[in-house]
């Protein structure tokens, strides 16, 4: 057994999935240990609550597991692909719920207005120098559209309002935005899937 | 009267706004009308298609906080998929769902030559789908399989190559149980592995379970019409999509 478990602590992210397709339940805590972490953060700091953060993570693993099929691994690493689903579904419940979406949108709000504080998400990671550093490089604007848009829930559209600007400059913003930070990163040598 | 050109989104006179809107639907940050029209363009745009993977591998360096799941999630994540591993013995194949499939899966690189010989097939009906663990066979491999096997309901086909006097008899019994009686088959090198794919009735093939380099009595389970089965030849462990046809096992129900 222990072998069975070395065997997945080595197993690349995509013979992971594959092993998940083959109902090892192993395979899928595995997947579970290197990227729920990261998903729950996400979660968390969308949703602003615990237990629905919990409720999405629980929803994107058993998805996993009874469609791994879904992830394909030319198209990106298992981390994205998760996140990606994380950020989606934290996404439509905040949409689905007014209430909670003004509450979002108000700390939304007070995090433009404090700054750029990523750096503050990323602290304990042996990257955030340089995702901080590949953050700096951006205009005041793109940065913050983009933490608007990713971190607090909202559209383009929803963002352009806030921050007082045309929907299609705060559109190109994100767009410019994440390449110039996929620029970056790709400078310092942080590889974040080729294009 | 529709056209062939009714299928094709019109992104001709939009291309540079669609374009302009890939980061912002890559951070689900558009309106459902928008991600429509974006989902659309990246069907005919594998350029756009990209850089939205590339935008979204991005937003994972952001995401990442360092931060630890909380400990009883994944006992109750466990829980709900079932905390009990397959059976001993046989080790029953995943069958994957094929409501959900993604569309490319059905432009799977076997599936031509899979469909050809699947062409004259009668159609069984069993629908594939996800299996109930519960219903998996606890008896002895051998007995089950012929419990299969004296079933007047169940459907059989053998298994060929071209160049190749080996073959394997598979058999589906009305619950949907299958056996793949694969002795004959050539050992393969460690590395490598046996593939078993199914034909299904919209003509994709989705992979129904990994054999490894000696299989024997293999079983699957199946919940939806099938019209044929390949054992394809693969690099260990095994692929998810785009079986290598070089080599394979085909046989039409």
């Amino acid at each position: 057994m222990e072998d069975v478990r070395r065997e997945y602590t080595d197993a690349s992210d995509a013979a992971l999935v594959v092993s998940i397709g083959r109902f090892q339940q192993a395979a899928l805590a595995e997947a579970y240990r290197r990227h729920a972490g990261a998903c729950f953060g996400l979660a968390k700091r969308l949703l602003g609550d615990h237990s629905r953060a919990e409720e999405i993570i629980q929803e994107v693993f058993v998805r996993l597991w009874n469609e791994p099929n879904r992830y394909d691994p030319e198209r990106g690493t298992l981390r994205s692909f998760l996140l990606a689903h994380t950020h989606g579904r934290s996404v439509d419940l905040i949409r689905a719920d007014a209430a909670r979406r003004r509450r979002e949108e108000r700390e939304a709000r007070e995090q433009a207005d404090g700054g750029y504080d990523i750096a503050h998400e990323v602290w304990d990671l042996a990257l955030a120098g340089h995702v901080r550093e590949a953050m700096e490089t951006l205009h005041p604007g793109e940065r913050e559209a983009i933490e608007l848009a990713y971190f607090g829930g909202l559209t383009y559209k929803e963002a352009a309002e806030q921050l007082g600007e045309p929907e299609g400059t705060v559109k190109s913003r994100i767009r410019s935005g994440l390449k110039r930070l996929r620029s970056e990163l790709g400078r310092a040598g942080v590889g974040v899937g080729a294009e | 009267m529709g056209g062939a050109m009714d299928d094709v989104p019109d992104t001709s006179g939009d291309a540079y706004d669609l374009d302009e809107l890939l980061g912002a639907y890559a951070l689900d940050a558009v309106d459902a009308d928008e991600r429509r029209r974006v989902e659309d363009y990246l069907e005919v745009n594998p350029r756009a298609a990209a850089e939205v993977e590339a935008h979204r591998e991005v937003a994972t360096m952001l995401a990442f906080t360092g931060m630890d799941a909380p400990d009883d999630l994944w006992n109750r994540i466990a829980g709900e998929i079932g905390d009990t591993a397959p059976p001993p013995g046989p080790e029953l194949a995943k069958v994957l769902s094929i409501d959900d499939h993604p569309k490319r899966r059905a432009i799977s690189r076997i599936a031509p030559w899979v469909v050809s010989v699947a062409a004259a097939a009668v159609v069984a009906f069993v629908a594939i789908g996800l299996a109930d663990r519960a219903d998996a066979p606890n008896a002895p491999i051998t007995s089950a399989l012929e419990a299969a096997r004296a079933d007047r309901d169940s459907i059989t086909t053998t298994l060929v190559a071209d160049g190749s006097s080996a073959s394997a008899e598979a058999i589906i019994d009305q619950d949907g149980h299958g056996f793949v009686v694969a002795q004959e088959l050539p050992t393969l090198p460690e590395d490598q592995t046996y593939q078993l794919w199914g034909v299904v009735e919209n003509g994709d093939v989705i992979s129904l379970g990994i054999f490894g380099p000696n299989p024997e009595i293999e079983t699957f389970t199946v919940e939806g019409a099938v019209t044929a089965l390949a054992i394809t030849i693969e690099q260990a462990p095994g692929v998810i999509s785009d079986g290598n046809p070089d080599g394979a096992f085909v046989g039409a129900f």
